[in-house]
């Protein structure tokens, strides 16, 4: 094998393999759909909120979904009406507030949160930085009698459970226990959960509790993206981690997919200065097109890769371009087979991908119609110009003005008798048509009528296999949304071009040496 | 197919791609192509080694150039019109004798002078010439070609085309004009191609469109066992025509002239594959073995030598 071999496969090996790993990655770990049209239902959030102001500086502060987890969040906008708007994060607690300021608000006021999400599932993982942090270990430290309480309390559990795994079971279920008065431990879980015998407070012991004993735990509030709906409720949950496992108890009965808005304790909005606060949370569902909600929804480093390797930052318009372009290098690499390992001639060496394109316009029967009708005339015009021995250039422009006006007489005629077809020849590259029809009168003329006839058909052969797979959706989506294709095409073609066997023509050209 | 496939493998056929890419890519360099794309490159070249070249009688380059044309022409034994960078015979005109203020062709048409001109014109545009560049038109001696082919020629002449792998010959083939390849020795327009041995100068088989045939189509005379004269010194030539261009893989064409002998047509740095029909034998073995013989000591002689063995 020779040196320049080697490099040879070894590129166009590579460039093979780095194309369909980009494109692996995408499909798989990023969820792009491999065919046109798939769906996914993404979720509009809202939080809504009304309140009337009372002439005095007024603050509200909410809790918006944090953006820098692990999650899908896109198309964030804000409604601040009159108000001033400033963002808040809390890194340690994974948080993020958006607070709106007033100095003298009157009457009624609107303010609005809204979002799209995908939103999580079960699988979803909690944060490294959460898994690794290191919970206080004795909490009610103010208040003796409550430390008396839950020292007797979590000792029981202890006793009970054999590791961190079924402590926290036992933990989570005794704190959603109703015990009446008299039952075991139920003078100290009453103090411990004091004033909030409610879901909260309940979580709040639990998480108390799991903390205690050095397991990482929080408190999560959000939603479940079960149904659309205009008022939506907070569920909160408890999540930890234990032994390198991410666990979430779901005390109202685990959904299918959620949404969570804020860690801790606080309540979702807090406001100052302001009557009749009132807040919504709305969800309402909608289907997207897959490729859009993948490409925006990818995360990290992987995700925004995707973003970079793709069209979706550009104008309208330039897309629809290159989603034509990006099919060219389809047909260009078809060729490339069919002269390389078939033997078909062509006239002229990219025109029947150039031909390929223009049939876009015109559908196939109708653009091999015209593309012949073109041709056939030009010959004739050309064999005419042949006896007035004009000089190259000249006779190449009387020949093109002649296609032009052809094409300008085949539009108007076929508009007139309101054939739609007439429109679209006048999107055939005149330029490629005088070009087909100077070279083929030369072959023609020089080797033989039966040769250039060959030859134009041949052309039309592999205009027409270009334009079916140019044409086709699957493969416009897959160049389209997978660029990265391209370098696998370019692999195939450098692996192509040290293709030294024999070519599916030259079996019959050999026949008589294979006997 | 498979069949097939294994017989073409076992005969050794190779077709365009691995020439293309094995032998023209591989050992044509590409700054040394101007010396076969350009034949007055390529007349001046042989010269300068004493290989003998049809006189040349004017190059035309432009217009003004154009005046002389009626002096340049001026032979009673007609000339040849052919353009400096064509390829594949394309373009060139072989005028017969003068007729009636005109010319006549080869194949028998008469010609008048501003049809002549018409043609050098187009040559000078570039309409034959491989990149499709402005280029110049060559007026030759019109060669009389040896009457040992005469009875296997339909008008045109006859010429013979040898393989050169690095200054050795290794393939041969008489190519002889037709009717259907309008007095051109031109294969794919329909000239016949005959195999010569090597090693004595005989022909053997014949081929025509690719197919074998025993017969010339027109005269009906037989194409077996005609000895090709100045065989030496066509092999002598074909060898020392790769120590001027430097080109390791060429089709060398030679035209045997009445008076003259051996005259070098053209070289071609990307020589077609249909020499294997005619020869009945694939040429991978051939050249494998002539790469592996080749070396820059060897004389003239010894290539020839070699050549022959092969």
């Amino acid at each position: 094998m020779t040196t320049s071999l080697r490099h040879a496969s070894i590129l166009g090996l590579a460039l093979i393999i780095v194309g369909f790993a980009i494109f692996l990655v995408k499909t798989i770990s990023l969820n792009y759909p491999m065919s046109p049209g798939a769906t996914a239902k993404v979720w509009d959030f809202e939080i809504y909120i009304e309140l009337d102001g009372r002439n005095e500086p007024a603050r509200i502060e909410a809790y918006i979904p944090a953006s820098d987890v692990d999650r899908s969040l896109s198309g964030e906008a804000y409604y601040n009406g009159s108000f001033g708007l400033s963002l808040e994060t809390d890194k340690a607690a994974g948080n993020r507030k958006a607070v709106w300021t007033y100095r003298y608000p009157s009457n009624r006021k609107v303010l609005r949160y809204t979002a799209q999400t995908l939103g999580e599932g079960e699988a979803a993982p909690l944060p490294l930085a959460f898994r690794e942090s290191e919970p206080a270990v004795t909490p009610f430290e103010a208040d003796v009698i409550r430390r008396q309480a839950f020292i007797v309390w979590s000792g029981n559990l202890r006793q009970r459970s054999a590791d961190d795994q079924s402590f926290a079971n036992l933990a989570v279920k005794a704190a959603f226990e109703d015990r009446a008065s008299g039952e075991q431990y139920a003078d100290e879980i009453a103090a411990l959960l004091g004033d909030r015998p409610n879901t909260v407070g309940r979580l709040s012991l639990a998480r108390r509790t799991l903390q205690s004993q050095g397991i990482p735990a929080r408190i999560a509030n959000g939603v479940f993206l079960t149904d659309a709906r205009r008022r939506v409720e907070i569920r909160h949950w408890l999540e930890y981690h234990i032994g390198g496992k991410d666990f979430r108890y779901f005390p109202d009965g685990a959904p299918n997919r959620f949404f969570t808005i804020w860690y801790g304790e606080g309540d979702l909005v807090t406001a100052s200065g302001v009557d009749n606060l009132e807040v919504q949370v709305a969800l309402s569902a909608r289907m997207g097109a897959a490729e859009d909600i993948a490409q925006q929804n990818a995360n990290g480093r992987i995700g925004a890769m995707g973003r970079v390797i793709g069209f979706s930052g550009l104008p309208v318009t330039t897309q629809l371009v290159y989603k034509v372009l990006m099919t060219i290098p389809v047909g260009i690499t078809l060729l490339v087979f069919l002269r390389q390992f078939i033997g078909v001639k062509t006239l002229g060496t990219f025109m029947p991908v150039l031909i390929g394109i223009a049939f876009r316009e015109t559908a196939l029967v109708n653009g091999i119609l015209l593309f012949s009708l073109l041709v056939a005339l030009g010959l004739a015009l050309r064999f005419y110009l042949e006896r007035l021995q004009l000089l190259l250039v000249p006779r190449l422009a009387v020949v093109l003005i002649f296609i032009v006006m052809t094409m300008a007489a085949i539009t108007i005629l076929l508009t007139g008798a309101n054939q739609s077809i007439g429109l679209s020849i006048s999107l055939f590259p005149m330029v490629i048509l005088t070009m087909t029809i100077e070279r083929m009168s030369i072959v023609w003329e020089e080797t033989s009528a039966s040769e250039a006839i060959k030859q134009g058909l041949g052309s039309l052969v592999v205009a027409s296999i270009a334009y079916l797979a140019m044409s086709n959706t699957q493969i416009e989506y897959l160049m389209y949304q997978f660029p990265e294709l391209l370098l696998v095409l370019m692999g195939i073609c450098v692996l192509m071009g040290r293709y030294t066997g024999l070519r599916l023509s030259e079996f019959w050209r050999f026949r008589d040496l294979a006997k | 197919m498979l069949q097939a496939y294994r017989a073409l493998k076992r005969n050794g056929v190779i077709g365009i791609n691995e020439r293309n890419v094995n032998y023209v890519g591989a050992l044509n360099k590409r700054k040394l192509f101007v010396t076969v794309d350009d034949k007055l490159v390529t007349k001046r070249l042989a010269e300068s080694v004493n290989i003998p070249t049809p006189e040349l009688y004017g190059v035309i380059a432009n217009a003004r150039d154009m005046k002389k044309l009626p002096e340049m022409i001026n032979h009673p034994d007609g000339f040849v019109v052919k353009p400096a960078q064509g390829s594949q015979g394309k373009g060139i005109l072989v005028v017969d004798r003068p007729l009636k203020g005109g010319w006549r062709l080869a194949s028998g048409r008469r010609i008048a002078i501003d049809v002549l001109k018409f043609q050098i014109n187009n040559i000078l545009s570039g309409m034959y010439s491989l990149g499709g560049q402005s280029d110049k038109a060559l007026l030759e001696y019109r060669v009389k070609f040896d009457d040992v082919f005469g009875k296997v020629s339909y008008k045109g002449v006859p010429d013979i085309r040898v393989i050169v792998l690095k200054g050795i010959p290794v393939f041969a083939m008489l190519r002889l004009p037709t009717a259907e390849s309008d007095g051109k020795a031109n294969l794919h327009k329909g000239g016949v191609g005959v195999g010569i041995d090597m090693a004595t100068g005989l022909t053997q088989q014949a081929m025509q469109f690719d197919q074998l045939i025993d017969l010339h189509p027109d005269t009906a005379h037989p194409l077996e066992n005609i000895q090709a004269p100045f065989w030496d010194d066509i092999l002598s030539m074909a060898a020392r025509s790769y120590d001027v261009t430097g080109l390791g893989y060429i089709g060398v064409d030679v035209v045997l002239d009445q008076e003259k002998g051996p005259l070098l047509l053209e070289l071609n740095a990307r020589p077609g594959i249909s020499i294997q029909i005619a020869n009945r034998r694939g040429m991978r073995f051939v050249l494998e073995k002539a790469a592996n013989l080749a070396s820059a000591k060897l004389s003239t002689e010894e290539r020839v030598a070699i050549a022959k063995t092969l």
